[in-house]
């Protein structure tokens, strides 16, 4: 891929970008989010036509770029999603779309010959094609689908995109062990992950992309070359984004202990009261399950939290919200509004006791808390009438941010605050999560912008398929030393 | 809910621990039932429900087992009766042939079909409401084409599908039987059959596969009609004609049957063979009951009360799992 230019409305989202993968070689594809390596990959796949540059494949320039020529031409593409029928075996889901007839109907007995020969010959791995999907692990699901991508025998480039996301830590290796088998088989790989640890143990060269360019591309990869990897990934310093920090009192306000649940294992942190903590980790981290943990959304398996020196178990939201918890959703169009309720009405929404006699809201009281939030809020437009459906991503966040701090609260949980929010609506919404702790309340900030968490942060935890891998004060991390934490590109440096 | 592994087993056997439970009882209070003689009777009674049932099951394996967002087909015993409704009609009020009369029926089974994949496949409809409402029309327009009123069938081949026989068994489930090899072939061990239950399995998936999920869905609901066509033969055979209300308790057990088959099928999923056999079942129940002495009224609370063990244990034992 040469000279490859991309460009959205008001956005170039690739600039001249160049990647080059060789025969029976891994070539890893690295950036930061918004970087460009999704367009790269989706330009090569033919979802998007490029602007300007070339597609070569064997030397021989693709001039259609379209999927059934993409994958005529041998290229295909391991998505994040396994994309399996959960009661469908091993053969089945191999051969889906393209099973094998005999003269008596299918040909079980050739899908599952071929399945099972490939997955051992050529996957390195031991698995019978009669197996029902839904009792097979997840890296096992994975070489499944490797398979179903390659059993035609034609492929001679695969695209990797995050294909450890799901899978422990265990698991990882036999999904390296494929790869290998791969790679001795001459195929070519393109290998797109976050987790540099993966990068640099699995690739055979790697390109950086960083703002739509192709930034560096590193022949030898090595351990040793990581900070090399990150500089070039990161490449910018924190801007004056963030408002000042105050220092947070010394009492202990929220604390986990051995905290276990569905995707992370024994986490142990706390959370002072006007602090703000930032939580970093990956997809796949445990990040967004131990928050909805500790709203009660989702049971805990085993450990314990302690809030304002209680015992604090919940088992539904309704119970955290009793407890003084607030949660400012990751998914707020559908999680944190009721998109066609006025603005008045989300506002109000936690705190219905407070503007209501018995059964009856007093409407003038709703309206008037709503009107000072919105003023506070500097919400656009000023109007408590609003449908927040029409809003932009920023003001949304704002109207959620506006619930709870009308209820007020001890401690607030706020995952990926700013997300799809223009970098205006951003610092003002930095400003009101500072505000948060400033009167008092403990702050549990959870974002996959590094530059975000070190900003807003007074200490940062980082999170690494399940398990707690750092915490720190923020004053002793920069953004290549939490990039390096949340991939695991620099393990061992900081532990 | 975190349901333990071995909860989630028990669960999956509820409705077959149920069932053989009843069958113990019925072997118990009425000896006389499992006579060959007797067995005979209730093959031939279950024939139209066996015929449906592979109908539905199609619909469902095509369309997912989700009761209320997966495929279903409620409307199959309202094309069979208003096919039967036609034939009788045509047949013994007209005096058309028997061929042409079976034309009218097919096409009228057709529209069924084609109607409810509109609704499911181009308006988005959920397939349990829209073959609710197509299933209560067609309804309708039976009875204004039947006056609500009962109408013979004399046809030597209706006779034939009810008294006659082949190599010793009974042409109806002969028939039955065949029918239900034939859907066992399509849809377990064709490439299109492997291709449709993906369409269920995962739809997603099937798509990125290069499976076309919109086109099986709606073949899946033409299918399901003509499966009614084929089912209004042995309804009016079963009944020496066309009868007013047949379609409730043929939708129950129809229900009921497919549902039940997924329990006896090693995956847990909706198949033809498991259809065929739990609509056999649940006919020899509802003849057991009968033979008893139990009140019509009960037997179909016990059957709505077996559906609701079925779906709930089906739907209890798929969450959490994958």
């Amino acid at each position: 891929m040469a000279g490859i230019t991309v460009v959205f409305p008001g956005v170039k989202a690739l600039d001249l970008a160049a990647l080059t993968v060789r025969p029976g070689e891994v070539h890893g594809l690295v950036g930061e989010n918004g970087a460009g390596k999704s367009t790269m990959i989706k330009v090569l796949a033919g979802v998007y036509a490029p602007d300007e540059g070339t597609v070569s494949l064997d030397g021989e320039r693709q001039v259609t770029l379209l999927p059934n020529a993409i994958h005529a031409a041998g290229v295909r593409f391991i998505h994040q999603e396994l994309h399996l029928v959960p009661h469908f075996t091993v053969a089945e889901s191999v051969f889906m779309g393209q099973e094998i007839s005999g003269r008596f109907g299918l040909d079980t007995n050739t899908m599952n010959e071929r399945s099972e020969v490939f997955l051992r010959e050529t996957l390195n791995a031991h698995i019978s094609p009669r197996t029902l999907i839904r009792d097979l692990g997840t890296a096992e699901r994975k070489l499944v689908q490797i398979t179903r991508a390659l059993i035609d025998g034609q492929a001679k480039l695969v695209v990797f995109d995050e294909p450890t996301a799901p899978l422990a830590i265990g698991e990882v290796d036999r999904l390296f062990a494929a790869i290998e088998g791969l790679k001795a088989n001459g195929i070519a790989m393109i290998y797109v992950s976050h987790y540099l640890g993966e990068i640099t143990h699995i690739c055979d060269r790697v390109t950086v992309l960083r703002n739509g360019k192709t930034v560096k591309v590193f022949d030898e990869v090595s351990d040793q070359i990581t900070d090399k990897i990150i500089s070039a990934m990161v490449g910018r310093e924190i801007t004056e984004l963030f408002p000042e920090k105050e220092k947070a009192s010394n009492k202990k306000l929220f604390e986990v202990i051995e905290l276990s649940g569905r995707g992370f294992s024994q986490v142990n942190f706390e959370v002072a009261a006007g602090e703000v903590l930032g939580i970093a980790g990956l997809v796949g981290s445990g990040r967004e399950q131990l928050i909805d943990t500790i709203y009660g959304l989702l049971p805990k398996s085993s450990g314990a939290m302690i809030l304002k020196e209680e015992a604090y178990n919940p088992t539904r939201p309704s119970k955290a919200v009793k407890a003084g918890v607030a949660l400012v959703p990751r998914d707020r169009r559908n999680d944190g509004l009721v998109l066609d309720q006025p603005v008045v009405d989300n506002i109000n929404l936690a705190s219905l006791d407070e503007v209501s006699v018995a059964l009856m809201e007093k409407r003038a009281v709703s309206k008037e808390r709503a009107e000072v939030m919105v003023k506070q809020l500097d919400l656009r437009p000023r109007n408590v009438m609003t449908i927040p459906r029409l809003l932009s991503g920023g003001n949304q966040q704002k109207v959620v941010l506006g619930r709870w701090l009308a209820k007020g609260g001890d401690l607030f949980i706020l995952d990926e605050p700013t997300v799809g929010v223009d970098v205006g609506a951003k610092v003002e919404i930095y400003n009101l999560i500072r505000e948060l702790a400033r009167g008092g309340s403990a702050v549990i900030v959870s974002s996959g912008d590094p530059l975000e968490l070190l900003g807003l942060s007074d200490r940062i935890m980082v999170l690494r398929r399940g398990y707690l891998a750092a915490s720190s004060d923020v004053k002793d991390l920069n953004v290549d030393s939490l990039v390096g934490l949340t991939t695991g590109g620099n393990e061992g440096l900081l532990e | 809910m975190n349901a333990s592994p071995y909860f989630r087993k028990l669960v999956e056997w509820v409705p077959v621990a149920v069932f053989a439970g009843m069958f113990i009882f019925l072997g118990i209070e009425a000896p006389n039932l499992f006579t060959p003689f007797t067995i005979d009777l209730m093959l031939k009674q279950a024939v139209p429900t066996v015929v449906v049932s592979l109908g539905l099951a199609v619909v469902i394996m095509t369309g997912g087992d989700d009761v209320v967002s997966g495929g279903i087909d409620l409307s199959i015993p309202a094309a069979a009766i208003i096919a039967a409704a036609i034939i009788a009609d045509q047949v013994t009020n007209h005096g058309t042939l028997l061929p042409i009369a079976l034309v009218f029926a097919l096409l009228a089974a057709i529209m069924v079909g084609v109607l409810n994949a509109f609704l499911v496949v181009v308006i988005r409809m959920t397939p349990l409401l829209a073959t609710l409402a197509t299933s209560v029309a067609v309804v309708g327009i039976t009875k204004v084409i039947t006056q609500s009123k009962r109408i013979n069938v004399t046809d030597p081949f209706i006779v034939f599908l009810r008294d006659g026989t082949v190599i010793g068994l009974s042409a109806g489930v002969v028939a039955a039987g065949l029918l239900t090899l034939i859907y066992w072939f399509l849809m377990h061990r064709t490439r299109w059959g492997m291709q449709a239950q993906a369409t269920g399995g995962g739809r997603e998936a099937a798509e990125v596969s290069g499976i076309s999920t919109k086109a099986y869905q709606t073949i899946s609901f033409f299918l399901a009609a003509c499966t009614g066509f084929l089912a209004s033969m042995f309804v009016l055979a079963r009944g020496s004609g066309s009868s007013p209300g047949t379609e409730d308790n043929l939708l129950l057990e129809m229900v009921l049957a497919t549902f039940l088959g997924a329990a006896f099928s090693p995956r847990r999923k909706v198949t033809i063979w498991g259809a065929a056999l739990g609509a056999v079942l649940v006919t020899m129940l509802s003849v057991g009951f009968k033979s008893i002495g139990v009140n019509v009224f009960w037997t179909g609370c016990i059957k709505g009360s077996l559906i609701l063990i079925v779906v709930a244990s089906a739907a209890a034992t798929a969450r959490g799992r994958y």
